[in-house]
């Protein structure tokens, strides 16, 4: 176990490393930084006296070689605009993406598990149908329109919810709901079809051929069997959620850490893109760990040794 | 239930707006409290409820002294400036001298400073005694009391006490506001400063937030979490006004957004057929650009009167504003003519004009005209617009209008034959020298100058402006450059002066600045 996570965590420094060098090699390709950094107020002679400030005045490889130096030590360096370091700037902003991702995915799980068994236990009848129209509905409709309407309806028309900031659990109504909305589709129709696979298996055949409950067969049998896709699937949408909230955080005007990255983006405030980038390439290697462990303890057939 | 609904409304309209809290919506947020290291509207504009300048704008565009009492310019490169007296920073202490020479050196030596557009020819200030400030410059700069509305004075002694990071954790300043709680480009909080040397504020309690999507803005304010949300859209408008809750107040700007044409390639612009010969080499080509364009119906129909037009680059508030810099009137007849006269006209009868192309044939006249789509109110739209009426003249003009990431960098690498941008600056002098005089080798003049427009006479009387001391001159001097470059060479087309807007909530006063800077201790209570 111990040499597994040894391996695991080699791999992710070595993923780290080629992520950082490729997003540093595209960074370089968008251009001048100093379109975006400069003010119009300053003369060339003056932008060039920044550009050297920042450090960018040196031939690329330099540049390349420092940030890789400083990388190794855990540095990614100062915010361009900011004069703060660009890590802090992240993790500052990385909780209340944390927060806001996990009410979102517990909804998600919440309705979408319970909802994809019942269509698969009565599939083909009105309420399959029925589920399987609305999360056509859910998989569709565009975050930022469901946000909008969401505001509309309850923050201006009857004024139940704030429309924006994230401070008290009423703010994380609409936002999580509009986050969730895709997702509980999405898992309503995996754990479906998952379901409908295993339930047609031998073994399910046999349990219930020995006299089990139908109840002891759906949750105990066939559930824990379409969990470990499921798993897989809602530890990727966690990843994706951390890093893909942009929308929902901009349109609520949530502090979250993937608004600060399109502002950094919007900026060419390298150190905070790359950052960002980083942080976001642990997290997925992270919950990547965290899917495989789960399996072992899903499946007692999966073992690390 | 819609009782409930009013009910719930109500209570949330006094626990957010209620009482003496004013909370401000803006499109963006301070990246950083660090006075001297950002220059950019936003962060500014947060910043100045913190700290003050020696000197800053009065609304009109009058140069007003706010820490600074007197200057005076003893000899071209030597200022001495007195300070105000009784000031005192948010930790109680007084303002001395050292705090402003030490503030103004920092932000023209600082190596990160983007300041140094405006206190760049400062080579350093000293305090001669408690009172009096010594500056030096490096050249002579005429402006320089304007230019100190960019150096925020901070208190040296705690600066240097607590470093750079330090400050930022807990920035003090003299300003009408002391610093509470503040997250990066999100929210700062602000209490009241009571030993605020000017008159105080009447919002005890400040929240400026950073909402960057403007339905959410519009809703905060309606549902009453807001009290002023700036750039209000014009779609928003009505809705607004409807609500009973709010009211949009504008005030016309000082961005100015323009159209401008390269007048450097003969052959080869890139937004014209391949081979066509340039025509807007010709200043009355750019004037019968200019008169196709019916600017009133643009800030009508596309701007639903969110703007001004536009008779000139300047704007009314700026120094070096001509009344003399009238519109050419609206004339697509007028225009085609000139295009015909110049012969560009249609020889194969097909309905468009035509351009000669440098083998000796000809091309029918298309134009691709550049546009942002995402930076300035209905870029995108009012570069359409443009298009049409310039089809009506017979130019087969087509938009392209893409993200200003993409936009900018395709500017300054001169991709463009006519395109679509806006300019704005409160220092006139700044925006001559890097809009109107050319390119020099040594990168001081011309920098957005990517059209490399070019009259020797217009650079003299800008080199000039820049050097001379007497305000009533130096507005006559940049008047009569501004006449000639555009007037008579047609620079740039001015199209409007887009409208500073806020939605502003019943119980409080407040009406924008012209120069975007949205300042909460500006706010009366009604």
């Amino acid at each position: 176990m111990l040499r597994y996570l040894l391996i695991r965590t080699a791999q992710t420094a070595f993923a780290v490393f080629v992520v950082a060098t490729l997003i540093f090699l595209g960074l370089q390709l968008t251009g001048d930084p100093m379109e975006n950094l400069a003010p119009q107020d300053m003369s060339e002679a003056q932008v060039e006296e920044l550009r050297k400030a920042y450090g960018l005045d040196r031939p690329v490889y330099i540049q390349y070689l420092r940030f890789m130096g400083h990388l190794a030590r855990g540095d990614l360096g100062i915010s361009f605009l900011s004069g703060e370091p660009a890590l802090k700037l992240i993790l500052q902003r990385f909780p209340t993406t944390l927060k806001l991702v996990l009410v979102a995915l517990f909804i998600a799980v919440l309705f979408g598990l319970p909802m994809g068994v019942a269509a698969a236990i009565r599939a083909d009848t009105f309420t399959d149908r029925m589920l399987r129209f609305l999360s056509v509905l859910g998989i569709s409709a565009p975050t930022f329109w469901i946000g909008i309407m969401l505001i509309l309806i309850f923050s201006v028309n009857l004024g139940w919810l704030p429309s924006s900031g994230l401070s008290s659990w009423k703010h994380y109504l609409m936002p999580a709901f509009t986050l969730s909305l895709y997702r509980i589709a999405l898992f309503l129709r995996m754990v479906r079809s998952t379901m409908l696979d295993v339930l047609n298996q031998d073994f399910i055949r046999t349990a219930r051929a020995k006299g089990l409950t139908e109840r002891v067969v759906v949750y105990k049998h066939a559930l824990r069997n379409a969990l470990i896709p499921f798993i897989t699937v809602a530890g990727l949408q966690f990843g994706h959620l951390m890093a893909g909230a942009v929308v929902t955080e901009k349109i609520f005007a949530i502090p979250g850490m993937n608004r600060l990255a399109l502002d950094a983006l919007y900026s060419d405030d390298r150190p905070v893109i790359i950052a960002f980038i980083i942080v976001v390439a642990v997290l997925f290697a992270v919950v990547n760990l965290v899917v495989d462990l789960l399996y072992a303890i899903i499946d007692p057939r999966v073992r690390y040794a | 239930m819609k009782r409930i609904g009013i009910v719930l409304t109500f209570v949330f309209a006094l626990a957010f707006a209620g009482g003496d809290q004013l909370v401000v919506a803006y499109q963006g947020g301070a990246v950083t409290l660090d006075p001297h290291l950002r220059n950019e509207t936003t962060t500014l504009a947060w910043q100045h409820h913190l700290f003050e300048t020696p000197f800053f704008f009065s609304r009109e565009g009058k140069v007003v002294p706010v820490l600074a009492a007197s200057i005076e310019n003893v000899d071209p490169n030597t200022w001495i400036l007195k300070i105000r007296s009784g000031v005192k920073f948010h930790d109680g202490s007084p303002m001395t001298a050292e705090d402003v020479a030490f503030s103004i050196t920092r932000a023209a030596t600082h190596p990160k400073s983007q300041m140094t557009g405006y206190v760049g020819k400062v080579s350093g200030a000293t305090a001669l005694d408690e009172t009096t400030v010594e500056i030096k410059t490096k050249v002579p700069d005429p402006l320089l009391p304007a230019h100190l509305d960019h150096a925020a004075v901070v208190p040296k002694d705690y600066l240097e006490k607590v470093g750079e990071e330090g400050f930022q954790k807990h920035p003090i300043g003299t300003g009408p506001y002391k610093f509470v709680d503040w997250l990066n480009a999100d929210h700062l909080t602000l209490v009241r400063f009571e030993d605020y040397w000017g008159s105080k504020p009447d919002f005890k309690n400040v929240v400026l937030k950073n909402i960057p999507q403007g339905a959410t803005r519009v809703a905060g304010l309606l549902s009453g979490e807001i009290d002023i949300a700036e750039k209000v859209l014009p779609q928003d408008f009505a809705r607004v006004e409807r609500s009973g809750r709010a009211a949009v107040k504008q005030t016309p700007g000082i961005r100015v957004i323009y159209v401008a044409m390269d007048y450097w390639r003969e052959y080869g612009s890139e937004g014209l057929p391949e081979g066509a010969k340039n025509p807007f080499m010709e200043p009355a080509a750019r004037k019968a650009v200019y008169m196709a364009i019916d600017e009133a119906a643009i800030v009508k129909k596309i701007m639903g009167g969110a703007a001004t037009v536009a008779p000139q680059f300047l704007a009314p508030v700026h120094e070096g504003y001509s009344p003399k810099i009238k519109r050419f009137p609206y004339d697509p007849e007028g225009a085609r003519k000139i295009l015909e006269d110049l012969g560009y006209n249609d020889k194969d009868g097909d309905g468009w004009l035509e351009l000669p192309t440098q083998s000796g044939g000809r091309v029918p006249f298309e134009l691709r005209i550049d546009a942002p789509n995402d930076r300035y109110l209905n870029d995108a739209q009012i570069a359409q617009a443009m298009a049409s009426m310039l089809r009506k003249i017979g130019i087969k003009a087509e938009v392209n209008a893409v993200p200003k990431k993409v936009f900018f960098p395709n500017m300054t690498k001169g991709h463009f034959t006519l395109y679509m941008a806006g300019w704005g600056s409160t220092d006139s002098i700044n925006t001559m020298l890097s809009m109107f005089h050319s390119k020099d080798p040594e990168g001081r003049y011309g920098r957005f100058n990517r059209e490399h427009y070019h009259n020797p006479e217009v650079d003299a009387l800008i080199e000039k402006a820049a050097s001379t001391f007497d305000p009533a001159e130096r507005n006559r001097i940049l008047q009569q450059a501004m006449e000639i470059a555009m007037l008579q060479d047609v620079a740039y087309i001015p199209l409007h002066y887009e409208n500073v807007i806020a939605g502003v909530a019943k119980g409080v006063d407040f009406t924008p600045r012209p120069d975007e800077y949205l300042h909460a201790f500006e706010a009366k209570k009604k």
